[in-house]
């Protein structure tokens, strides 16, 4: 089956990096999420938003990926967020317990708003 | 993708609604998922419900293609869904050989993995686990099956 590999793009607001990720997050997405996790590293900002708008299918892989980030962003001290998970993608976020150390907001709008104000 | 074959009544456990395979291949079990759900929308199975089976059924197919066929795209994954005294049960089998993997596995820790005291992988049989009411692992010399159970009649799920 055609896999559907992963698209990011990094982008900047305010000093937040937004990652707009398109397509699935599997184990062929490890390149794509280093190299655009790495670009928005490289203008020290303070949060990394993950927006998963456009993204339909997360594998195990996938999550073990997302954790990796995560690692990252905390050795480094900063904030990882997450906007725009489907309902199902959020009930596992919280079951892996992802969701008690990146908070998950509904929107990118939401995020952003919280980012700016902590 | 062996196309599924047609229903037909079990003698042992109930009715087979689906019965197929899919090579070992990354990024099949998206195959395993699309079929194994088709058949459980008819069945009335929606909504959340049905995410969380079609999660259980990629993790599974991921499991038997990666751990018990090794990627071999010559050998396959083979996937029954079955119909049974109110459960909808699917059953994954692969050809690995050697002890089945424990049920009962290892949870993965996530603050251990953010300090690199374990790895980043690990999380299959505990999504499993999360999102099915009732998963049983057997083996023998030549095959792995899991089967995933989820009660019907309770809606289905967690």
């Amino acid at each position: 089956m055609e896999v559907r590999h992963l698209e990011v793009e990094v982008r900047t607001e305010a000093n937040i990096a937004v990652l707009d990720m398109k397509g699935e997050i599997n184990g062929f997405a490890e390149e794509a999420m280093n190299a655009a996790y790495a670009e928005a590293e490289a203008g020290d900002p303070g949060t990394i938003l993950l927006n998963f708008e456009r993204v339909d299918y997360i594998n195990s892989t996938g999550i073990a990926l997302i954790v990796g980030l995560l690692a990252r962003a905390r050795a480094a001290r900063r904030s990882l967020l997450a906007c725009n998970l489907s309902e199902h993608y959020v009930e596992i976020f919280n079951i892996t317990r992802l969701s008690d150390f990146m908070s998950v907001f509904p929107d990118e709008k939401t995020a952003v708003g919280e980012a700016m104000e902590s | 993708m062996t196309d599924p074959k047609p229903a037909r009544a079990g003698a042992d456990l109930g009715r087979t609604l689906a019965d197929f395979s899919v090579p070992s291949e990354p990024g099949n079990e998206r195959l395993a998922m699309q079929t194994v759900a088709a058949t459980a929308s008819r069945l009335g199975v929606d909504g959340q419900d049905l995410e969380r089976l079609k999660t259980a059924v990629g993790e599974t197919t991921m499991n038997a293609m990666e751990h018990g066929n090794g990627y071999g795209s010559g050998v396959p994954v083979e996937i029954q869904v079955l119909v049974s005294h109110g459960d909808l049960l699917v059953r994954i089998t692969d050809e690995g050989s050697g002890p089945p993997p424990r049920e009962d596995g290892d949870e993965p820790d996530l603050e251990a993995k953010l300090e690199g005291m374990q790895k980043a992988r690990g999380w299959g049989l505990f999504l499993i686990k999360s999102m099915v009411d009732e998963i049983e692992i057997t083996g023998d010399e030549g095959h792995h099956t899991v089967e995933l159970l989820v009660h019907l009649e309770t809606e289905g799920g967690k």
